[in-house]
């Protein structure tokens, strides 16, 4: 095959890689949105701290499947006791708002006091650091992982969310908080498993994302920064928003270093721009 | 000559169609009641002709100009008032400063950065004669959110009035209010309203008839009947679809 | 009257003050006072979005930025401008920022809005990293000539350079707590309060809060021109990194969200924290953190929120049979 065109595919699944991550993250960010209202600035944060338990227990135990299972558990569980401990306590989106960001801060100071400000390497499993020969074209085995483990949660999500009484419960929630709590269901209870999956979500995420980026202190803010814009410009709230804009940015990121290198994360924010220009609450999004 | 009129008027949410077709007619100087039963259209006729929804279909007059689709604050401005059936006031604000933002609007005083307000004497005198008049003076100071229902209730529609609109649209201003408050507040709205059109919404049927000069049945979405009370209260088709199930 | 004539002696006392301060108290502390004034004038800034209008932004850093850039570029690129000129372009480069965003973002607002400055705002932080030929990069713009009123270079006497900001900020104060007297100051309380309302009254809410975004542009342009001469650099980290969005806010929260001074004790109280605990601990995050979760969790009104509350109780305490005649 022509060199230039194997390497414009080889870009394209580079593209969707990095968007099925961005994709995880948003998803996470917009079902809890969806359900309480409330945009978690720390869900980056937490996003990050996925990626740093991986890389501690891939440490201890030299086994990078344990930490894709138990990292995003941990963080999980941390996210619930966020949610229990302070979020309860915010009064309005704008105590929402402001304490998340402030619980942010404190886990990034966290990170740089115990783990330093360097960039930590996280080996990838032998399995998935070879390359494999797709119709001519050459490609990392790791990011068909990364695609396909996205593919699953996504399809795992709409089974949660469509296929049980689980789900029901959700939906419902979204639509009217007071109806699901007076028919006496917990609403608390379905709260905190909300939170807690949505948090694994960006958990699984940073694992994901650790062996291609290394773990860094600012690895919440650079991809963080563009799960949000992916929030922001897909609608609040709205999952496929949220799917079809990560995909949009994931190749204008990797076309975008390609062409125009400097300025591909300038790319992302115009987008955003004339998207809202037209749509203010974003591609899916509904009024507040 | 009418004042307001509506040709038409169709409105639905998604599938939901809410009106059918109305054709509301509002004389000039009368006080006219838009009656019905729950869910007939009525606060959705109101938000379609005072802005709040852009209509589906049809179209809204007002002294025989087209002003379909006017945003609220236009509607104001060419004087059309309106208040709300859940109180709408600013709450964190007293009722002075209440009533002194619906006074500076109609002063036509905006965009003005440079003068203090509590130095525009013009606006302080009449802000206090309308809290004078609606016997909220003594709670000059008070901020909204702690008067009583009725006072409250009584801001709300002053607020409306303070605008000094010609025609004013007042959506349920006796709900929830007591036998003496609402005695009260028709009190007010006569006095206030003296010389202006006023289409309310009502529920209470001693309100309506003590009220309006003219009253527009609505029954599901499309208007049953229209007439002087004494005529809706001999209208069979009336008493069929609503009178007889209250009065018993 | 009474009233009137003692203010006018505080005010009178304060000025005194303030004048005679670098006489006073040397030089270190000099500069930690214009250091809070900019702060203050840049919270105020702020506080007329939020406290003011409702609207909460994450990005208020690029007009601080701008304001900076602007000042720094015309006194490295036009020989001979003036101070003033000079900030006045830093201004207006802040307030052309502001026009241009404007009649898109004054259609969202609460979360929305929140993010859409968040973006944007990290929109301009990349591109001053990016756009070395203008704006240095990493390194920014440093050692631009900082011309006095009347002298050559303010650059090696600090006293007058004092004396230039706190007028400068001291007007800046001045006019915001001028326009919350107006009556424009009064539509956009009503706005916060209930915008519905406000637009049934005859008001054009999206006008009167792109005029709000404006003027506070204007004014954290100035904080941030002020800042930029001050340092003698305008970098990216320093002037439009999101700690310098979130800077502001934490004042803001901490003195008190829509009182007109609770931002200025907020910059004065974070002011005296931050040096405090930053002689234990490097991080800035960590102390900006903590102080935005206990405000949140445990005094969401703030400084003057808990001061009114204590002057409610002591003067319920003080006439309970006036109060009781009036219920």
């Amino acid at each position: 095959m022509d060199p230039m065109v194997s390497m414009y595919i080889s870009q394209g699944i580079h593209g969707i890689a990095y968007g099925m991550i961005l994709f995880l993250i948003a998803s996470g960010l917009n079902i809890i949105f969806g359900m309480m209202g409330i945009l978690n600035m720390a869900h980056t944060a937490f996003f990050m701290l996925a990626a740093y338990f991986c890389y501690v227990v891939v440490g201890i135990t030299g086994n990078f499947w344990l930490g894709l299972l138990f990292a995003p558990l941990f963080t999980a569980v941390l996210g619930v006791v966020m949610e229990r401990v302070f979020l309860r306590k915010a009064v309005g989106h704008m105590g929402e708002l402001i304490l998340t960001m402030g619980i942010s801060f404190v886990i990034v100071a966290a990170i740089k006091k115990i783990w330093g400000t360097e960039s930590l390497p996280l080996q990838m499993p032998e399995v998935l650091s070879g390359m494999v020969n797709i119709v001519g074209v050459t490609y990392p085995v790791y990011r068909l992982f990364v695609i396909g483990l996205a593919l699953v949660i996504l399809v795992f999500m709409l089974l949660l969310l469509y296929r049980t009484r689980l789900g029901k419960i959700v939906r419902a929630a979204v639509s009217d908080r007071d109806m699901v709590n007076a028919l006496g269901i917990n609403i608390n209870l379905v709260f905190m498993f909300v939170f807690g999956v949505g948090t694994w979500m960006a958990g699984l995420a940073g694992v994901a994302i650790a062996p291609i980026l290394t773990v860094f202190p600012g690895l919440a803010d650079q991809v963080g920064m563009d799960a949000f814009i992916v929030v922001v410009t897909g609608g609040f709230g709205s999952l496929l928003g949220a799917f079809i804009v990560s995909i949009i940015f994931g190749l204008l990121s990797s076309y975008g270093v390609q062409f125009v290198s400097q300025f591909a994360p300038v790319l992302m924010v115009v987008f955003m721009a004339i998207v809202l220009a037209f749509r203010p609450n974003g591609l899916f999004g509904v009024k507040e | 000559m009418n004042i307001l009129e509506t040709k038409d008027l169709k409105h639905s949410f998604g599938p939901l169609a809410v009106l059918f077709g109305v054709d509301l007619q509002i004389e000039e100087g009368e006080r006219h009641a838009v009656i019905g039963p729950n869910g007939a259209g009525k606060t959705t006729l109101f938000n379609t002709i005072t802005g709040t929804y852009h209509p589906t279909s049809g179209r809204v007059f007002f002294k025989g100009k087209d002003i379909t689709g006017y945003k609220p604050y236009k509607l104001a401005r060419i004087g059309i008032g309106r208040s709300f059936q859940i109180t709408s006031t600013f709450t964190n604000l007293t009722a002075f400063q209440n009533i002194r933002l619906a006074i500076l609007s109609k002063d036509g005083v905006r965009f003005n950065l440079l003068r203090p307000v509590e130095k525009m004497k013009k606006i302080t005198e009449e802000t206090d004669e309308m809290l004078k008049r609606i016997n909220l003076y003594d709670d000059r100071n008070t901020p909204a959110a702690s008067l009583s229902y009725g006072k409250s209730r009584a801001l709300e529609i002053s607020m409306a009035l303070a605008t000094n609109p010609e025609l004013v649209l007042l959506d349920e201003f006796a709900a929830g209010m007591s036998k003496e408050e609402t005695a009260d507040a028709v009190a007010l709205i006569r006095k206030l309203t003296e010389g202006k059109t006023v289409v309310i919404i009502e529920h209470d049927m001693d309100v309506v008839f003590s009220l309006a000069d003219r009253i527009t049945v609505l029954h599901y979405g499309k208007i049953l009947a229209t007439g002087k009370p004494e005529e809706i209260r001999n209208n069979q088709a009336v008493k069929d679809a609503y009178l007889g199930d209250l009065e018993v | 009257m009474m009233k009137n004539k003692l203010n006018v002696v505080w005010w009178v006392i304060g000025l005194v003050f303030l004048a005679f301060f670098p006489k006073l108290f040397g030089i270190y502390y000099t500069n930690v006072v214009v250091t809070m004034a900019i702060f203050a004038v840049y919270s105020l800034s702020v506080n007329m979005l939020l406290g003011y209008t409702g609207l909460l932004s994450f990005g208020q850093a690029m007009f601080f930025g701008f304001g900076g850039y602007g000042t720094a570029l015309a006194l490295t690129h036009i020989p001979g401008i003036g101070v003033l000129p000079a900030i006045g372009l830093g201004v207006l480069a802040a307030v052309a920022l502001a026009l241009i965003l404007s009649p898109l973002v004054v259609r969202v607002s609460g979360t929305a809005f929140a993010m859409l400055h968040l973006a944007f705002g990290q929109l301009m932080y990349v591109l001053a990293l990016k756009l070395y030929n203008i704006t240095g990069g990493e390194d920014g713009i440093a050692n631009f000539p900082v011309p006095g009123l009347f002298t050559e270079s303010l650059k090696s006497s600090p006293e007058h350079f004092y004396y230039l900001a706190m007028v400068i900020l001291g007007i800046s104060t001045w006019l915001m707590w001028y326009m919350t007297k107006t009556p424009f100051g009064q539509i956009q309380v009503g706005i916060r309060d209930n915008a519905k309302r406000i637009d049934y009254l005859g008001y054009r809410v999206p006008q009167s809060k792109a005029v709000i975004y404006v003027l506070s542009a204007l004014f954290a342009g100035v904080a941030g021109s002020v800042y930029g001469l001050f340092h003698n650099l305008v970098s990216a980290d320093g002037s439009l990194g999101i700690g310098m969005s979130f800077t502001p806010i934490i004042s803001v929260m901490i003195g008190g969200v829509g009182s007109f001074f609770g931002p200025i004790l907020g910059v004065a109280i974070f002011q005296l924290v931050d040096e405090l605990i930053l002689r234990y601990t490097e991080s800035t995050e960590l102390v900006m953190g903590v102080i935005l979760i206990v405000v949140v969790m445990f005094m969401p009104t703030g400084f003057m929120g808990l001061f009114r509350t204590l002057r409610q109780k002591i003067s319920t305490r003080r006439t309970p049979e006036a109060k009781k005649e009036k219920a």
